[in-house]
């Protein structure tokens, strides 16, 4: 009588519209995608005044409170605060593309951003669209969050090579309320849920306060970039580019490495490959830190080293399709 | 029978009958009903497929292969009760050795990378870079018996701890500056180079 998980898979992928359209994902008319849902996000996001507290969660790690500010002024400039709420407590304000960074033991800074760099996906929220090389999108259901009610959304990778994210957006405003990541055997990777969500028609009283003069300076970073480089990656997870690639030191041990980037538009990868001529190789190994995963093997005469929020596997298969031009 | 099934698929959808207790009653249908039984089986796992929620792989009637394993088993009366017979450790111990190769390198892993952090933290002011460029000039100065460069392991750990955590420490600052050349492409005077790199330096605490 069971039918093999294959027929199910075929039936599932046969044709996503279908799938949108089917009475369970249904939510107020059959025309609505999980896309008009991201896409109702990552307008809400950018454009309402909201502060939102959440809690981040990485499994064997702390909860982390943090309080998200975001508004809109009267010249249509973006204000946006992030800060964590234990412990000496990091802090970071956005006032359109200026980011400032209040960490402690660090003297405050700035750097030309349209994002903040932090735990939650900003880029993603901010720019859904990006995805939709390497990921597909699926409605799943309504629920309630939060006490309000939610949409939930998955986002599964193509090629099944990165983690999963599950979502649930606030139905009246599209604002995110809950997302999990999750890896490919369903394990919870990071969770973020927002504890309580206020929209406002004015920006908070908070952003008032700010006088741009007293922000910090804005730093530049700028390594050389690396136009040709003797090493190519032969294998990228689909939908996954080079971001960046160039040559610069590492702070902590001094040694020039080749740097490369990859960006799916949700998750960033970071490639580095040092020759180890005249020092002792790294020994391979693998782990997580947090919710990034590291990996190190020796290639020929590299040291490959593989960080980011992908499956081991994954990792792997970057660092050992790197090869020589020649 | 099709209406049966019609409401069965309601059901599992999660929205409501109009009656609760016609609910109720097509519950305990489902319960005596062999046909209700299975449909309702086949449409939570076709919701699954639908929704990809299946996992990497099936593993059907785990109840019913249980019971099969139990009543297969030989009865056990009076033997030696050592640690392996109580039912679960003995299942976990083959399922242990099978992964633990893995398991154990990833774990120390963690172990050895964690440790790194926390000992960086401790003394970020110390500067690390001053004894490895020594190890190449040895070498290349006089004959080292191999003993005696082998004598430094815990150097040669530590030193390769150190690695790996510089690698963290520099992905975390990248991510950071990411976003940075997607604003400006365009090349602003910069500030000179040495200000950046201890700027650069002292980014310790990003958040992940």
């Amino acid at each position: 009588m069971l039918v093999s998980s294959a027929t199910y898979n075929a039936l599932a992928q046969e044709d996503a519209s279908d799938l949108k359209d089917a009475p369970t994902t249904t939510v107020t008319s059959p025309k609505v995608t999980a896309e008009n849902w991201l896409a109702k996000m990552s307008h809400a996001m950018r454009a309402l005044n909201y502060s939102v507290s959440l809690v981040l969660l990485t499994p064997g790690n702390d909860a982390q409170p943090y309080l998200w500010l975001h508004g809109v002024n009267d010249e249509g400039i973006e204000l946006e605060q992030l800060n964590l709420l234990n412990g000496p407590g990091r802090e970071v304000v956005r006032i359109g593309n200026k980011v400032s960074y209040f960490e402690p033991n660090v003297p405050p800074y700035s750097l030309e951003s349209s994002i903040i760099n932090s735990p939650l996906p900003s880029d993603f929220f901010r720019h859904p669209e990006k995805l939709k090389d390497g990921y597909d999108f699926f409605m799943i259901g309504r629920s309630r969050i939060s006490g309000r009610a939610a949409q939930q959304i998955r986002v599964l990778s193509k090629d099944r090579s990165r983690y999963g994210l599950n979502l649930w957006l606030d139905q009246e405003t599209g604002l995110l309320l809950k997302l999990n990541m999750f890896s490919l055997e369903s394990e919870l990777i990071k969770q973020i849920q927002v504890t309580g969500l206020n929209v406002t028609d004015k920006p908070d009283g908070f952003f008032s306060k700010i006088e741009n003069s007293m922000l910090p300076e804005v730093i530049s970073y700028q390594p050389k970039s690396l136009s040709n480089s003797d090493w190519e990656i032969k294998y990228l997870p689909l939908g996954m580019k080079i971001v960046k690639r160039d040559l610069h030191r590492l702070s902590g041990t001094g040694k020039t490495v080749e740097y490369i980037m990859l960006s799916d538009g949700l998750v960033d990868v970071s490639v580095y490959l040092q020759d180890f001529k005249g020092d002792e190789p790294i020994q391979n190994l693998v782990g997580k830190v947090e919710s990034d995963t590291l990996l190190t093997i020796q290639q020929g005469t590299l040291n490959v080293t593989v960080i980011g929020k992908i499956p081991a596997e994954t990792a792997n298969r970057i660092a050992t399709s790197i090869q020589s031009v020649h | 029978m099709s209406q049966k099934f019609e409401k069965l698929s309601v059901l599992v959808d999660g929205e409501e009958l109009s009656s609760s207790s016609s609910d109720n009653h097509l519950i305990d249908d489902v319960k005596n009903d062999a046909d209700l039984m299975q449909k309702w089986k086949s449409y939570h796992l076709i919701r699954d497929g639908l929704r990809q929620e299946l996992p990497v792989q099936l593993n059907f009637d785990i109840a019913d292969k249980v019971a099969k394993a139990i009543e297969s088993e030989p009865a056990m009366i009076a033997t030696k009760k050592t640690w392996r017979n109580i039912p679960i450790v003995g299942q976990v111990v083959p399922f242990a050795k099978q992964g633990g190769q893995m398991a154990v390198a990833a774990s120390v892993a963690v172990a050895m990378i964690l440790g790194v952090q926390q000992l960086n933290q401790a003394d970020t002011d110390v500067p690390y870079n001053a004894a490895p460029p020594i190890l190449g000039v040895q070498g290349g100065l006089s004959p080292v018996s191999y003993d005696q460069t082998r004598a430094l392991p815990q150097t040669n750990e530590s030193e390769q701890r150190r690695r790996v955590n510089a690698y963290i420490v520099d992905h975390n600052q990248q991510m950071r500056f990411k976003s940075t050349e997607q604003v400006s492409n365009s090349t602003e005077p910069s500030v000179q180079d040495m200000t950046i790199e201890e700027q650069v330096n002292t980014v310790e605490n990003i958040p992940e």
